[in-house]
């Protein structure tokens, strides 16, 4: 039988090689030896993860390589999950995500989506052509602390800058942080149109969510 | 003085011209805007399905001094649709987009239409060129195509898409094959329409996405059976890729189209030191064209044309806010420089 260390290295290489069938293979061997889920999930699935996102960085990986990993990580997320302590999504910083209406491309807005729930953020998925109203009345059901608002396309970016008016006239613009990324997104966008942030990709999108929400 | 049409294609046969040429081809590189429709009082989306008000908005471009080319149509979901994809045909603000996919799976391509170049939107698209051609002289006629890999992320889940062309990799190949017929089918049909030239966009198909392997696998491979298939007595062809080349330029060199056209997170700079030998086409910030003014739009114009671009264009065409006066100003800017 396998050592805990030598399942958590199948897991996260598992996770790296975009090896589904053999992440969840591990997850279950690792569970069946009676080791903690949780552990399972960030030094194996998570650091899997997380070793993929510095290889994008890196330019060794492309968005195609990082799309599979995760598929790797949610095969093995979808066996240890069930077996986590009860923790109350309450606990959790929660962020609402979506494509902007008129605009269904959603490719970077799911590679921020994985980052940042690989990164331990709950976030609540709109998907794409999403209606404006629509974020800001998610993020006052869920009680949001923050807001991912994405666009590959100058038409559709003007709804930014509305989503942002429209948590204004909710009266919860102060406690909901909004950040902003895509194609035709700058930083000097972000400013012009009162945003919190702007991220150039999905790993800058967690170092500015944390660093929004003071969360180390 | 060299007509538009003249220059250009001198411009695409590799000859010296007076100056650069100032297009902007049509198809995902919109150029039609709001205020260009109010002059002209023809509007989208009406203008998606309609052969003579597409033709004529196409005209405007040219008359209204905008860009030296008509060119049709002015989204990138023709082919889609007529493979069985639902589109919304978006406002006079919103480009159409896809809001149906017809299969799960490259595996199932099958279950997708031909593409019939004798109705729907095909026909559409056909027509207007076909006015435009007997209407028309000087002007060069733009046809447009969307590329493969952005056809097959149109017509199923692009995230399915791409991670099947690593799983299910001979099935891709044989469903990029179909598209690829399909894009030539409606291609040849431009060019025997009237079209002058082809220009081909392929933004989903980037090498930020893909990667060098696949973006040469799948990416280049099938733009090049596009292009190789198209007649020869055609002007010439562009192929614009969006996002960042810098992963890929040894690959986007081997894209055998007479022109190249990069969106303007690439420096034209950058890519003229590595494409020394390719005719350039870009790039001047979509961006700063709709929100930009005059003064900074013919600034950017006058810096793409230092830097080596043979074609000025809208690096990806336009929004549709866009101020007129701002859209104006990259051919007016071309030519201040070549009055000097």
């Amino acid at each position: 039988m396998s050592s805990k260390e030598e399942l958590l290295q199948r897991l996260s290489d598992g996770v790296v090689e975009m090896e589904e069938d053999d992440v969840a293979e591990a997850a279950q061997e690792y569970l069946d030896a009676g080791y903690p889920a949780f552990d399972g999930i960030m030094e194996g699935l998570v650091d899997g993860m997380n070793r993929a996102s510095q290889l994008y960085e890196e330019e060794e990986y492309f968005v195609t390589d990082v799309l599979l990993c995760s598929d790797a990580m949610y095969a093995g997320l979808d066996i240890l999950r069930p077996y986590l302590p009860e923790v109350s999504n309450d606990d959790k910083v929660t962020g609402v995500i979506g494509v902007v209406e008129g605009d269904t491309h959603d490719i970077g807005k799911n590679l921020v989506k994985i980052m940042l729930e690989t990164a331990g953020f709950n976030m609540i998925d709109l998907g794409r052509d999403v209606p404006l109203a629509k974020f800001v009345e998610t993020a006052k059901e869920e009680n949001a602390d923050f807001v991912c608002l994405s666009t590959l396309m100058t038409t559709t970016m003007g709804g930014m800058e509305t989503v942002i008016h429209l948590l204004e006239e909710a009266g919860i613009r102060d406690r909901v942080k909004v950040m902003i990324g895509g194609g035709p997104i700058s930083q000097k966008y972000a400013d012009k149109i009162g945003a919190d942030g702007y991220s150039q990709n999905a790993v800058e999108a967690v170092k500015l969510a944390k660093k929004l929400l003071d969360i180390a | 003085m060299l007509t538009p049409k003249e220059r250009l294609k001198m411009i695409l046969d590799g000859r010296k011209v007076d100056r650069p040429a100032c297009i902007c081809p049509g198809g995902m590189m919109n150029m039609v805007t709001s205020e260009l429709m109010d002059r002209v009082k023809v509007y989208m989306p009406d203008a998606h399905k309609d052969a003579r008000m597409m033709a004529d908005l196409a005209k405007a471009v040219y008359e209204e001094g905008c860009f030296e080319n008509y060119g049709v149509p002015f989204c990138m979901t023709v082919e889609a649709e007529e493979m069985g994809a639902q589109v919304d045909m978006g406002t006079n603000v919103y480009e159409p987009h896809v809001t149906g996919y017809v299969i799960g799976s490259v595996s199932e391509y099958q279950k997708l239409h031909q593409v019939d170049i004798n109705q729907g939107r095909a026909k559409v698209v056909l027509d207007a060129i076909r006015i435009l051609k007997e209407e028309t002289k000087d002007v060069p006629i733009v046809g447009n195509l969307t590329g493969p890999i952005s056809t097959a992320s149109s017509v199923m889940e692009p995230v399915t898409f791409y991670k099947e062309l690593r799983k299910k990799n001979q099935e891709a190949h044989a469903y990029m094959e179909f598209i690829t017929n399909q894009l030539i089918t409606f291609g040849r049909a431009q060019i025997e329409a009237g079209a002058d030239l082809i220009a081909v966009s392929d933004p989903s198909g980037t090498g930020e996405i893909l990667g060098p392997k696949y973006f040469k696998e799948f990416a280049v491979t099938y733009i090049n059976r596009l292009l190789d298939a198209l007649q020869e007595e055609k002007m010439g062809t562009i192929v614009h890729i969006c996002g960042q080349m810098s992963p890929v330029y040894k690959e986007v060199d081997e894209v055998r189209s007479s022109a190249l056209s990069f969106d303007s997170i690439v420096s034209m700079k950058e890519a003229r030191e590595h494409l020394k030998d390719r005719i350039l086409m870009g790039n001047v910030s979509t961006y700063a064209l709709e929100f930009g003014d005059p003064d900074r739009v013919k600034m950017l114009t006058r810096s793409c044309v230092k830097s080596g671009s043979d074609i000025i264009s809208p690096a990806c065409g336009l929004g549709m806010k866009s101020p007129l006066r701002n859209v104006q100003s990259v051919l007016a800017g071309v030519k201040e420089i070549y009055v000097q």
